[in-house]
C-alpha cells in the first residue's frame, strides 16, 4: 500500500511542471494572437505603396499555411513520420469546396469548407492506414508518389476539376469566380475580414494542438518518434496513433486549402504540386521540427521572405533591382535554407533565436557584473 | 527461410509470365505499333535502370536514399549541351568532361552535407537531399534558362527499320551504356575488395570499421559512383528527350520506382525494374490518355512498397531495433 501511495505522489509531482508549461503556452498563445491581430494597424501606418508589400494580404496567406504547418508539424516534428504529399490534401480541401460551391450556387460556402475537411479526412484515413506501415525513406517516397498522383488526377479528371485550366474557368458553370466565404450571411470578401477570420481560427487550432501535445496522445506520439518498438512495448498502439495524427494533419491541410480556394477565388493544379508540399516541409524545418511556435515563425518568415527580398531595392538604395525578379531565385533560396537549417540549426529559427537571446542575456549579465566589479574596485 | 525462397521463385515466374503476356498481347493486338512501343519502352527503361543503379549504389553502401539523384542526370545533359554543342569539344571528350564535372559535384556534396550528418536521423538526411535537389534545379534554371535544349545524337539520326518498327541509333548507345554500367557495378560490388567492404559497411558499420573498412570512404565512393552513373544516363538520353532544368525530377522519381520495383540495392534489380517500368509506361501511354503516363510509375511505386517492399529480386532484410 505504502509503495503505491508513494508512486502516486511521484506522478503528481511530475504533473506539476507540465501544468506550468501548459500555462506558459496559454500565455504565449494569448500574447502571440494579440500581437498578430494588431498587424493590420501597422499595415495602416505603413501602407502598401510606402513599403511595397501588402502586409494584410500576405498575412492571410500565412494564416492559411499556418493550418497546414501546424498539422504537418504534429506529423513530422512530433510523430516523426514524414509526408512529402501534403499539398494533395491542401488541394483536396480546395477542390471539394470549389466544386460544390461553383456547381451548386446555393451551396453554403462554410459547408463546402467542412465538406473539404471531411473528404480529406476520409482519404487521409484510406491512404494512411496502408502507407503508414512504411518507414523513413519509403514513407517519404510513397507520400510523394501519392501527392503526384493527386496532381495528375486534378489535371486529368477534366469533367470534375476543370483540368489544367482549373475552377471555375475550366468548368461549364455560370459563376466567374469561386464565391467568397460566407458564414451565416456575413461575407468574408476582403483581405482584412479574412485576416481576422483566419488568425482567430489559427489561434483555436493552436490551442487544440497545444492540448494534444500535452496529452496522453502527444506523449505517445513523441514516444513513437524516439523508438517505435519501445513505444509499442510500452502499450502505445503505434499504428493507430500514427493514423490518427496523419488524418488530423490531412484535415488541417484541407481546411487551409478550402479557405485558400475562397480567398484566391480560382484554383488550378499548379497550386498543389510537389514544390508546394516541399514548401510546407521547409516551413516546418525552418521554424523548428517539434516546436509548434517555431512552425508559426517559419510560416510567417517564409511567406514574407519573397516580398521582403523583392522590396529590398526600394528600401535600400544601391541594392540591384534584379532582386525584383525574385521568383527566379526563390527555389534556390528554399533549397539552401533546407540544407543550412537541418545542418546548422536543426531546432529551427525559434530555438535559434531563443538560444541567441539567452547568449545575449548571459553576455549582458557578465558585462554588467564586470562593470559593477570595476566600479567597486574604483571606490 | 525455405518458404520464402519458394515464394520468391514463384514471384519471378509470375512476373516473367506477366511480362510475356503483356508483350505478346501488345504485339498481337497492335502489330508493328506494339513493337514500336516495346522498343521505345526498352530505351527509356534503360535510362531508368541507370538512374536506379545510382540509387542502389548509394543505398547498398550507406542506406541513404538520395533525392537529388535525378538532378545528376539533368546536370549531365545540360553540361553535355554546353560542352558538346556550344563549346564544340569532340564527342568522347565532351562526354568524359561532363561526367567528370558531375562526379566532382557529387563527391563535393557528399563531403559538404551528407558526411557531417552521418549520425543524424533518416528524416534529416532526406530533407537535406531534397534541399540539394531543389538547389541544383534552381541553379540550373539560372544558368541554362527554362527552355529545353537539343543535344545532337552521337551517331546520326537515320532510324533503322525492324519489322515495321523504327529504332533511332541513339537507342543502341543507351542499351550499350546500360549494359556496360551494369557489368561494371556488378563486378565492383561482387569482385573487388572495396566493393565488398562497402556492402559490409552498410550492413553493419561498427563491425565493418573494426575490420578496417571506413564507412566514411564508402559513402564518398558511393556518391561519386552514383553521380557518374546519373550523369552518364542524362547525357546519353539527352539526344532522345530534350535536356532541360526540370528533367531531373521525373527521372529521379522513375529511377527510384525502378529501383524499388526490382529490389533496392541490387544492380540486376535495377535493370529488371527499369526495363519493366519503361515498357509498361509506354504501353499505358499508348492505350490511355497520355496525361496518365506518369501515374503508372507512382501507382507501381506505391503498390510495390505496400505489397513487397523488398522488390522483385530483393530479399527481405531483418529489422534491427
Amino acid at each position: 500500500m505504502a509503495g503505491r501511495k508513494a508512486s502516486r505522489c511521484d506522478v503528481e509531482r511530475k504533473e506539476e511542471p507540465l501544468k506550468r508549461a501548459q500555462r506558459r503556452d496559454y500565455r504565449t498563445l494569448a500574447l502571440v494572437t494579440g500581437f498578430i491581430l494588431l498587424v493590420p494597424a501597422w499595415a495602416w501606418l505603413l501602407p502598401g505603396d510606402v513599403i511595397h508589400m501588402d502586409i494584410v494580404n500576405i498575412m492571410v496567406f500565412a494564416g492559411i499555411y499556418t493550418f497546414v504547418v501546424i498539422g504537418l508539424n504534429l506529423l513530422v516534428g512530433y510523430a516523426g513520420q514524414i509526408s512529402l504529399g501534403h499539398a494533395a490534401f491542401f488541394g483536396i480541401g480546395a477542390y471539394t469546396t470549389a466544386i460544390l460551391c461553383c456547381r451548386f450556387t446555393w451551396f453554403p460556402t462554410w459547408l463546402g469548407v467542412l465538406a473539404g475537411v471531411a473528404v480529406a479526412g476520409l482519404i487521409g484515413w484510406l491512404v494512411g492506414v496502408p502507407v503508414l506501415r512504411l518507414k523513413g525513406h519509403y514513407l517519404a517516397m510513397a507520400t510523394l508518389g501519392l501527392g503526384e498522383i493527386a496532381v495528375i488526377l486534378f489535371a486529368e479528371l477534366k469533367g470534375l476539376t476543370g483540368g489544367t485550366i482549373g475552377i471555375p474557368q475550366g468548368l461549364n458553370v455560370k459563376v466567374s469566380q469561386i464565391p467568397a466565404l460566407s458564414i451565416f450571411g456575413f461575407d468574408f470578401d476582403t483581405d482584412l475580414k479574412l485576416f481576422f477570420l483566419v488568425w482567430v481560427l489559427a489561434a483555436v487550432v493552436m490551442l487544440l494542438s497545444i492540448n494534444i501535445i500535452r496529452s496522453r496522445v502527444g506523449r505517445s506520439l513523441r514516444a513513437l518518434h524516439s523508438s517505435e518498438v519501445a513505444a509499442d512495448a510500452m502499450g502505445v498502439d503505434t499504428s493507430r496513433q500514427k493514423t490518427r495524427v496523419f488524418v488530423l494533419s490531412a484535415m488541417l491541410a484541407a481546411f487551409g486549402g478550402a479557405i485558400f480556394a475562397h480567398f484566391q477565388r480560382y484554383i488550378n493544379p499548379e497550386s498543389f504540386v510537389l514544390s508546394v508540399s516541399i514548401l510546407f516541409i521547409t516551413m516546418v524545418v525552418v521554424g523548428g521540427m517539434g516546436n509548434l511556435w517555431g512552425g508559426v515563425v517559419g510560416v510567417i518568415t517564409l511567406t514574407f521572405l519573397p516580398s521582403i527580398i523583392q522590396a529590398l531595392p526600394y528600401w535600400i538604395p544601391g541594392v540591384p533591382s534584379g532582386l525584383m525578379n525574385f521568383s527566379n531565385y526563390s527555389l534556390m533560396l528554399y533549397g539552401a535554407l533546407l540544407v543550412v537549417f537541418v545542418m546548422f540549426m536543426p531546432q529551427g529559427i525559434a530555438a535559434g533565436l531563443s538560444k541567441a537571446a539567452a547568449y545575449g542575456e548571459n553576455r549582458f549579465k557578465q558585462l554588467r557584473d564586470r562593470a559593477g566589479a570595476r566600479k567597486y574596485e574604483g571606490h | 527461410m525455405a518458404r520464402r525462397e519458394v515464394s520468391r521463385k514463384t514471384l519471378l515466374t509470375v512476373t516473367a509470365v506477366f511480362i510475356a503476356a503483356v508483350a505478346g498481347l501488345t504485339l498481337a493486338l497492335k502489330g508493328s505499333t506494339g513493337l514500336q512501343w516495346i522498343v521505345s519502352g526498352l530505351t527509356v527503361g534503360s535510362i531508368y535502370a541507370l538512374v536506379a543503379m545510382g540509387f542502389s549504389v548509394i543505398y547498398s553502401s550507406t542506406r541513404v536514399i538520395n533525392f537529388a539523384q535525378g538532378e545528376f542526370s539533368m546536370l549531365g545533359g545540360m553540361l553535355m549541351y554546353s560542352i558538346y554543342m556550344r563549346a564544340g569539344l569532340p564527342l568522347p571528350l565532351a562526354f568524359l568532361v561532363s561526367v567528370l564535372i558531375v562526379t566532382l559535384i557529387g563527391a563535393g556534396l557528399e563531403r559538404a552535407t551528407i558526411h557531417p550528418l552521418r549520425n543524424q536521423s533518416v528524416i534529416s538526411v532526406i530533407i537535406v537531399t531534397i534541399g540539394l535537389a531543389i538547389f541544383i534545379r534552381a541553379t540550373a534554371k539560372l544558368i541554362w534558362g527554362s527552355e529545353p535544349v537539343k543535344v545532337a545524337s552521337f551517331t546520326g539520326d537515320k532510324p533503322l527499320r525492324f519489322l515495321g518498327a523504327s529504332i533511332v541509333p541513339q537507342s543502341f548507345w543507351v542499351f550499350g551504356l546500360t549494359l556496360l554500367a551494369f557489368v561494371l557495378v556488378f563486378l565492383f560490388f561482387d569482385r573487388t575488395l572495396l566493393g565488398k567492404g562497402m556492402r559490409a559497411a552498410a550492413a553493419n558499420p561498427d563491425a565493418a570499421s573494426l575490420m578496417g573498412i571506413s564507412s566514411s570512404t564508402s559513402s564518398l565512393v558511393a556518391w561519386t559512383m552514383a553521380a557518374a552513373l546519373g550523369a552518364a544516363a542524362g547525357i546519353v538520353i539527352a539526344p532522345i528527350n530534350f535536356a532541360y532544368y526540370y528533367a531531373g525530377t521525373m527521372l529521379g522519381l522513375k529511377g527510384f520506382t525502378a529501383a524499388i520495383l526490382g529490389g533496392l540495392g541490387s544492380a540486376s534489380g535495377a535493370v529488371v525494374g527499369g526495363l519493366l517500368l519503361g515498357v509498361l509506361e509506354t504501353i499505358v501511354a499508348g492505350v490511355f490518355p497520355s496525361g496518365y503516363k506518369s501515374a503508372v510509375a507512382f501507382v507501381i511505386l506505391i503498390l510495390v512498397l505496400l505489397i513487397r517492399p523488398e522488390g522483385l529480386l530483393g530479399r527481405s532484410e531483418g529489422v534491427k531495433v
